[in-house]
């Protein structure tokens, strides 16, 4: 039996191993991005194409729809312009919400890995899922422009930070829904049923004004309605909201984002051990 | 070095808690090669992967300064999607190591030939083993953390892997758990025993052979 040595390793947290630590993880995430990227697309050619005919189709059908029916969109905005940055824009917050939740249960081995954390492998698909989500929603509108549908954009920056709302907001449902879903498998119900009422209840293809007044009081607790309405303020000319709250939205998305760092903070470790 | 504190684990099973580490306390010596005995299930797999920090300990800590490499096994945290070359090139960017110098380490040391393009799910257990050790040994650890697999692939491939430890032992130690008294005895400078939560070092290798062959023997 050997005595023990009174000499540890020093655990203190300095400044050149904080340094170290981020270094560190900013390799892991940029890895794990490339890596996910290749699992997901890279064995299907037509893999990328996928997240280009979702919102297509999304948006053709109800671009046919709104065409028969009355000859304008909402406001007098163009139409087509009017549905892409509709359906493109509910993907950065639905695509992560959706896609985060197995991440933990799916990548328990890429744990063996000391230096890869739940928390990277998290945010690394959702960096992934909203850089894909920008992507086509640049590409898209780029397309209907060179096919002739007007496409002109008020205010790139406000549109920036819309978008980022629902990056944010979606982000922080996917820690939240990630870090119990191992522990609670049947949140994975739970956003299943919100998905579809979420689906129509958040002005993809319409806008809050609309909406029957009695119906649109309760849609308006609905922060993606928000948030919807704001994007396409900040995008068309013709469009000024005049029930979106940048407040009320900005207080949902950093609330969700919080509460979902810190339910993936309190459970990651049960998460992991759970089998 | 690597030191373990006050280290305990335990798992729940139908019929209660399972402890596995019952207050662990050992300092693994720098530069020496230690090898874990213990019978099937008294969890040398769940020491290994707590000193490699992929698993953590219910109380306790483990401490260590320097590069230690992930708990080898047949395939670890491998995506069985991706092929030989993808996979060893998100462990080079992981552990900041030059992608192309990984990959082409790892290419010539594996022998795995047109395999090496292939998805890692079409290996054999073998092959999977065989490309494991090769990633690693591409990542220059200071110590490797070997679980069971060095028994994988054959005869001759072993060999060479015995002979790529023998010549990083300078500046490489393994950390080898095993049931396999033999494969110990060739790859260990000492022996550790784990036993009922309890993990006992020994520096003199034949005495814990003794040891544990009296601890097989034990009826139970």
């Amino acid at each position: 039996m050997s005595t023990l040595s009174s000499e540890i390793a020093d655990d203190s947290i300095t400044v050149p191993k904080l340094l170290g630590a981020v270094a560190t993880q900013t390799r892991v995430i940029n890895a794990l991005i490339l890596r996910e990227t290749k699992t997901r697309y890279g064995n299907y050619k037509i893999g990328f194409l996928w997240a280009l005919i979702e919102p297509l189709v999304g948006v053709t059908v109800f671009v046919m729809i709104f065409a028969n029916l009355r000859n304008d969109s909402p406001s007098g905005m163009p139409l087509v312009a009017f549905m892409l940055v509709g359906f493109c824009c509910y993907g950065l917050f639905r695509d992560p919400w959706g896609s985060l939740q197995g991440s933990i249960s799916n990548s328990r081995h890429l744990l063996t890995f000391p230096q890869v954390t739940t928390f990277d492998i998290i945010l690394a698909r959702a960096i992934l899922e909203v850089l894909v989500c920008f992507f086509v929603l640049g590409f898209l509108l780029y397309m209907a422009y060179l096919a002739g549908f007007e496409v002109r954009c008020e205010n790139p920056l406000g549109v920036l930070v819309a978008c980022c709302l629902l990056a944010i907001l979606g982000t922080g449902a996917g820690f939240l829904f990630a870090s119990l879903e191992p522990l609670i498998p049947s949140v994975k119900q739970i956003t299943q049923v919100l998905n579809r009422p979420l689906y129509f209840g958040s002005g993809l293809f319409y806008t809050a004004d609309t909406i029957p007044e009695a119906a649109r009081d309760y849609l308006l607790y609905n922060p993606l309605l928000h948030i919807m309405e704001l994007l396409r303020s900040e995008f068309f000319y013709e469009f000024e909201t005049s029930h979106g709250s940048w407040t009320y939205a900005t207080l949902w998305s950093f609330s969700t984002l919080a509460v979902g760092l810190l339910t993936h903070q309190a459970f990651h470790k049960r998460a992991i051990i759970k089998k | 070095m690597i030191s373990l504190r006050n280290v305990c684990k335990r798992y729940r099973t139908q019929a209660g808690y399972r402890v596995v580490l019952d207050n662990v306390n050992l300092d693994f010596p720098v530069g020496k090669s230690v090898g874990i005995l213990g019978l099937n299930g008294t969890g040398k797999s769940t020491l290994i992967r707590i000193i490699g920090d992929a698993e953590p300990p219910d109380s306790g800590s483990v401490h260590c300064d320097q590069r230690v490499s992930w708990p080898l096994g047949y395939s670890g945290g491998f995506q069985g999607k991706l092929t030989a070359l993808e996979n060893s090139r998100f462990v080079a960017r992981i552990y900041g190591e030059s992608p192309r110098y990984v990959e082409e380490f790892t290419r010539e040391f594996s022998e795995l030939g047109e395999y090496f393009d292939e998805p890692l799910k079409s290996y054999s257990a073998g092959m999977q083993g065989r490309f494991a050790f090769s990633v690693s040994l591409a990542c220059n650890f200071e110590y490797y953390l070997v679980d069971e697999a060095l028994e994988t692939g054959d005869a001759r491939y072993r060999e060479k892997f015995r002979m790529a430890f023998e010549e990083r032992r300078a500046n490489a130690s393994v950390i080898l758990v095993s049931h396999n008294e033999q494969t110990i005895r060739r790859n260990c400078d000492m022996a550790a025993i784990l036993h009922e939560g309890s993990l006992v070092l020994y520096e003199d290798l034949k005495e814990a052979l003794l040891e544990y062959n009296i601890l097989q023997n034990q009826p139970r």
